[in-house]
């Protein structure tokens, strides 16, 4: 049966990680080459940003003749793995894109580069985006494109439901969710992610708004705190009242149920804009999105991805005009045309559908106080916690008390 | 590689006849050319041989090595710094309540599932071999296509029955007036529809086996039995059964290897939820080692239920023993 191979295929994964590393380990970190001189920059892109990479690439390379750039796109579900062996191996490529939650981790391995900072200055780009790139108070990462989650809902049926605006508070949202569903005829009111793994980015603009952290300022954990408790709580209670579902299948697609009028509220990202109108032309006009409704403030979650280079590149001078000239203002907002990723340089913002459609407004104006999660190298860890926690209490089984002293101290015991 | 040659060696000194002494030089050159063929012998086999030892061999030695380190993340870029803890992954393992819980449900998945697919896998065979006669190979398909169909497809399949709303199963009982529970949601039910679904997947490869099995009893034994007057429940009991032993024990022995390593079922359907109620084994393992990194810890894991299934199938070739013979 071929199940019975799992095991050894684990370790046989495992075996490989360490002899890819016993294999090598001969990688002069010199001066490399310089920045003019005729060489090939090895980028490695995820998802989207790595199909559409080439284009600017190319670009780059007619008006730089002396550099040829060799992009790999890498799907996202393999990213992570690709970028262990490849750093194991110490086979990183001259440049790499890492999601958000990654820096930490390979900041930690002590395979990146830290950023020139008199290149780049923090000031230029959201704070978000660019905390996604420090570790331990170094920045590895230039911020290249930000996310942040808002409030999307069905406009035709608010309306159905005597609902004029969107909610601007706790207390508003949970009033027209369920408003939504008692009078506009949706199954539920609102779609929040009931458990599993990162449930915590569905809740992390409850715990920001109610002015929680998982880990604050000063490094500990503090996932029991009075305010991370208060949103416990208000999330659980969407469960609890039947307004949002206690159980979705893995890969449950929300634009589906958001299309029938089952689910008429949502967070998410930018990408969901592309996606509804792509998918669901006949949508067009029923939908709108709002800033997240406010408890102590409104704040969202940041994500986005940034570039790194790592620390055996040879070729570190060209690659840093290469991020140069990808974060800067003007190609930002090229990037933006090519792949509707937000601009994570702030002047990107200044023309354009970027400084005028009232929904990108939104996002920045979201942007502009979102958090960041905390670069950790057990990030994953840490936040899968806070899941389990999220998951006992919407599923009703612990109080949101207990359910966060829980997490409180599996956290602390991760921290160090 | 020598035992063969050897046969064949004896072979041909005995086909020289009875009493016939071998020619003198014999043993020698016999050597000799034996020196030859075993070399030839290692050189066919030591494709094999690498692949088994690279991609095998080592894999399962460094795990088991690792299981006794602290091999994290970091370790990675240098696998020799890896702190050498002596057993504390095992007793480490012991204490964690999630290990504990995933152990509970893999048994769970075992007890109830193993029987369950070699009982309904025994019946589909029999109905197949004896009492269907149209249509035989349209069943036969039917019943092995969820062995060769990929788990992906299946877990669409799945979730469109198991789905509480517009689900195959909450159609039918809304029929009937029933509101459907939502298996995959509640604590309770997850396991039990995760059981099913292996139980449908493994059903063919079972009754392939058995089908296999009963052709080879030999119609004379069920002659005679029909002919001292047994009925059709005394020779499925006393003969079909006895004489299906040696297939049946190969059958629960694969299939409960297979069970205890269940993690295509969670993963693509559950994830482990809701609250660790299908988290098992093989799915905790995979988290440890490949979303938190520890993976000194996850090979732990690995070799405990190594020994697990180890100490099973032993028990069971011991208990399903032929005792015909």
């Amino acid at each position: 049966m071929h199940r019975a191979v799992r095991t050894s295929a684990v370790a046989l994964s495992i075996a490989g990680l360490a002899l890819a590393a016993a294999a090598c380990g001969d990688s002069s970190g010199g001066e490399g080459v310089a920045a003019d001189q005729k060489q090939t920059l090895t980028v490695w892109g995820m998802g989207t940003e790595g199909q559409k990479l080439a284009e600017v690439a190319a670009r780059y390379e007619a008006q730089h003749p002396h550099i040829t750039i060799e992009v790999t796109p890498i799907g996202w579900d393999v990213a992570h793995q690709k970028l262990v062996a490849a750093a194991a191996a110490r086979t990183l490529p001259d440049i790499a894109q890492m999601g958000g939650t990654y820096v930490g981790e390979f900041a930690d391995l002590g395979v990146l580069e830290p950023v020139d900072t008199t290149v780049f200055h923090q000031e230029d780009f959201f704070k978000a985006g660019w905390d996604q790139g420090v570790a331990d108070g170094t920045a590895y990462g230039v911020p290249w494109y930000v996310d942040t989650r808002v409030l999307y809902y069905r406009t035709d049926l608010a309306e159905k439901a005597g609902i004029t605006e969107p909610p601007a508070t706790w207390q508003k949202l949970q009033e027209d969710a369920a408003a939504l569903q008692q009078k506009a005829g949706s199954r539920w009111g609102i779609y929040l992610q009931p458990s599993g793994l990162d449930t915590v980015q569905s809740f992390y603009p409850f715990l920001y708004s109610a002015g929680g952290a998982v880990i604050d300022d000063s490094g500990k954990a503090a996932i029991n705190s009075p305010a991370a408790v208060r949103a416990f709580e208000y999330y659980g209670s969407f469960f609890d009242k039947g307004l949002s579902r206690k159980s979705v299948q893995p890969g449950y697609d929300v634009t589906k149920d958001f299309n029938s009028g089952d689910v008429p509220m949502f967070f998410s990202g930018p990408w969901h804009m592309g996606i509804l109108k792509e998918q669901y032309p006949q949508l067009d006009g029923k939908w709108a999105i709002a800033p997240v409704p406010a408890d102590q403030s409104s704040t969202s979650m940041a994500g986005g991805s940034s570039l790194v280079i790592s620390e055996d590149s040879e070729h570190k001078a060209a690659a840093k005009e290469f991020i140069k000239y990808l974060t800067d203002a003007e190609s930002q907002a090229e990037w933006y045309k090519l792949t509707a990723d937000l601009p994570a340089n702030k002047a990107a913002w200044n023309s354009g559908d970027l400084a005028q459609s009232p929904q990108l407004q939104i996002f920045r104006q979201q942007m502009e106080t979102a958090k960041a999660a905390p670069t950790l190298p057990n990030l994953t860890e840490i936040t899968s916690k806070v899941d389990d926690a999220l998951g006992a209490v919407d599923q009703g089984k612990s109080s949101a008390k207990s359910a966060a002293d829980t997490a409180q101290s599996q956290i602390e015991s991760l921290v160090k | 590689m020598s035992i063969p040659t050897e046969v064949a060696a004896n072979a041909a000194t005995r086909s020289a006849g009875p009493g016939a002494r071998p020619p003198a030089g014999g043993p020698r050159r016999r050597r000799g050319s034996l020196g030859v063929q075993n070399l030839a012998g290692w050189l066919f086999s030591t494709p094999f041989l690498v692949l088994f030892g690279v991609f095998m061999a080592l894999p399962i030695i460094a795990t088991l090595l690792m299981s006794f380190t602290d091999f994290r993340l970091r370790d990675v870029t240098d696998p020799f710094h890896a702190r050498f803890i002596g057993v504390d992954n095992y007793v480490k393992l012991f204490q964690d309540d999630k290990f504990l819980t995933a152990l509970f449900n893999t048994a769970y998945f075992v007890v109830v599932g193993v029987p369950s697919t070699i009982v309904l896998g025994l019946l589909a065979a029999l109905a197949l071999n004896n009492g269907i006669n149209r249509a035989r190979t349209f069943f036969r398909i039917g019943f092995y296509a969820p062995v060769v169909t990929s788990i992906v497809a299946v877990a669409v399949i799945w979730r469109f029955v198991l789905d509480p709303q517009d689900g195959l199963i909450s159609g039918l009982l809304a029929e009937i007036g029933v509101t459907a529970p939502d298996f995959l949601g509640s604590g309770a039910l997850a396991m039990p529809s995760l059981i099913v679904m292996a139980v449908w997947r493994n059903l063919g490869t079972v009754m392939v086996l058995l089908i296999a099995g009963l052709q080879a009893i030999p119609a004379e034994v069920r002659e005679a039995g029909r002919l001292d007057g047994v009925g059709t429940w005394q020779e499925l009991r006393r003969i079909t059964v006895p004489l299906l032993r040696p297939t049946l024990l190969y059958a629960t022995v694969i299939t409960t290897i297979g069970y205890l390593n269940v993690f295509e079922e969670p993963f693509v359907m559950t994830q482990g939820g809701p609250g660790n109620h299908t988290l098992t084994v093989s799915l905790h393992m995979y988290r440890e080692g490949f979303n938190f990194f520890h993976m000194g810890y996850a090979s732990a894991m690995a070799y405990v239920l190594f020994v697990v299934i180890l100490a099973i199938t032993a028990l069971q070739l011991r208990l399903l023993k032929d005792n015909t013979r």
